[in-house]
């Protein structure tokens, strides 16, 4: 029971991950039907079009007509899905810095001289 | 309390020289809490007194809610050129809680995002993109932070440089770093004039990092290696959005301390010296900033508790 409200409460990037991972283990495309089978039956035929329209908005997988329904193949795995949805949260973002620290801010246009002089300068008194 | 209660709007001003010098002179940790502290204060301190000011200018509004009495021109008297302060500092005031529930509305979500962008990938500390946008940052986390990274950045890294990344955020993670970061933001909301300890604070959360990271990896030089080829490689490759501000220096300054001896870890810096000086100066003004708003909260509660009916 508990774990039933626990799936129905699922948030969406984890079914995405769901359906992708699915997908991935169909040998060559498969339709959406396929998918619903290979998940268990967890989730309503609509829902899993739907995750897969939007897999599908995002790159992370593309389709091509079967008959009159589709047949979806993975684009990319969960890296490639996770980078498409970081880019797009880092792109609403303009004032990011504050929440995450980069390991580097963009370069001056006299940065690049100054840094290649610094890292090509040979000697060892910074070494420790 | 006259002009006393304008005194910590302006005081911040005495702290611009010890955020120019202590991210040189000290080291980075001791700088980042000095600057944080300093900032808190300050910006706590000019909120209460535009506060003040604001319920001095409030009680002139005609149909206000508060009561007659204070409205008073003892009340008044209090404050010097109330009519303009008072009625300035309404739009300020709530320019400042604006801005500051902004940000941390903004903060929370944007950490939400990020953190719902990870779900599918393994659990572990690491998050590896696959990506060709070379990037990598902290990205905190209530339970456990996570160390963000995309494999066209750890492709054009040496082992050595890696471990170099890795540790550099992870220090950022162990050392709450973006809880320093949220309050001289927010510090820098409520009174302009903080700006400069918000972009010192910045560059020294960074240059503690660094100093972390060149300890766990025992080579300043590969830190600075690191650092070095990170930023050339984002140049260019980077979208707009990705590539932080193109202020001149961060980078090549944090290479070039990495490439220079380790700072020295001291408590406080000795009063006869530049920094010393800078830094006690902030610290006297952060004080006379607390005392003088503690004042003016002090004796307005007494006009007003005198001036209110009962």
């Amino acid at each position: 029971m508990a774990e039933q409200r626990g799936s129905r409460r699922r948030g969406q990037g984890e079914l995405e991950a769901l359906v992708l991972s699915a997908l991935q283990e169909a040998d060559g495309p498969a339709t959406a039907g396929w998918v619903q089978e290979r998940l268990g039956g967890g989730l309503a035929y609509t829902t899993v079009v739907t995750i897969l329209t939007r897999l599908l908005a995002k790159g992370a997988v593309t389709r091509e007509r079967a008959g009159r329904s589709f047949a979806w193949t993975p684009a990319s795995d969960h890296a490639g899905l996770a980078a498409r949805k970081m880019r797009r949260v880092l792109d609403a973002e303009n004032d990011r810095e504050a929440v995450l620290a980069s390991f580097v801010t963009g370069l001056g246009p006299d940065d690049e001289r100054l840094l290649r002089e610094l890292l090509g300068r040979p000697g060892s008194e910074g070494d420790d | 309390m006259g002009v006393f209660v304008f005194l910590p709007l302006v005081l911040p001003l005495t702290a611009w020289p010890v955020a120019r010098l202590a991210e040189q002179r000290l080291h980075p940790r001791t700088a980042t809490r000095l600057l944080t502290a300093v900032a808190a204060v300050m910006a706590a301190c000019s909120a209460v007194c535009l506060g003040l000011l604001m319920v001095v200018g409030t009680a002139q509004l005609p149909g206000n809610p508060l009561p007659d009495g204070w409205s008073d021109p003892e009340v008044r008297e209090a404050v010097p050129y109330d009519e303009v302060a008072g009625k300035a500092a309404i739009p300020a005031l709530c320019a400042v809680l604006v801005l500051c529930g902004r940000t941390l509305w903004r903060h929370g979500r944007t950490r939400r995002r990020a953190h719902r962008a990870l779900t599918g990938l393994r659990g572990t500390q690491v998050a590896v993109l696959r990506d060709d946008v070379p990037y990598a940052y902290a990205l905190p986390g209530r339970q456990r932070g996570r160390v963000v990274v995309t494999t066209a950045l750890l492709d054009s890294l040496e082992p050595a440089e890696r471990r170099a990344l890795f540790a550099h955020e992870r220090s950022h993670l162990t050392a709450r770093h973006h809880r320093f970061l949220l309050a001289v933001r927010l510090a820098a909301q409520a009174n302009p004039f903080l700006r400069p300890l918000r972009t010192a604070v910045t560059y020294t959360t960074e240059r503690w990092a660094d100093e972390d990271a060149a300890q766990a990896v025992g080579s300043r030089r590969t830190v600075a290696h690191a650092i070095g080829k990170a930023a050339l490689l984002s140049r260019g490759a980077a979208p707009a959005a990705l590539a932080g501000f193109a202020v001149a220096g961060p980078v090549p300054r944090r290479v070039a301390a990495l490439l220079g001896p380790a700072p020295v870890a001291r408590r406080w810096p000795s009063l006869f010296t530049t920094v010393g000086l800078a830094a006690w100066g902030a610290a006297a003004a952060t004080a006379v900033s607390a005392m003088s708003s503690a004042n003016a909260a002090v004796t307005m509660t007494l006009i007003l508790y005198a001036a209110t009916p009962l």
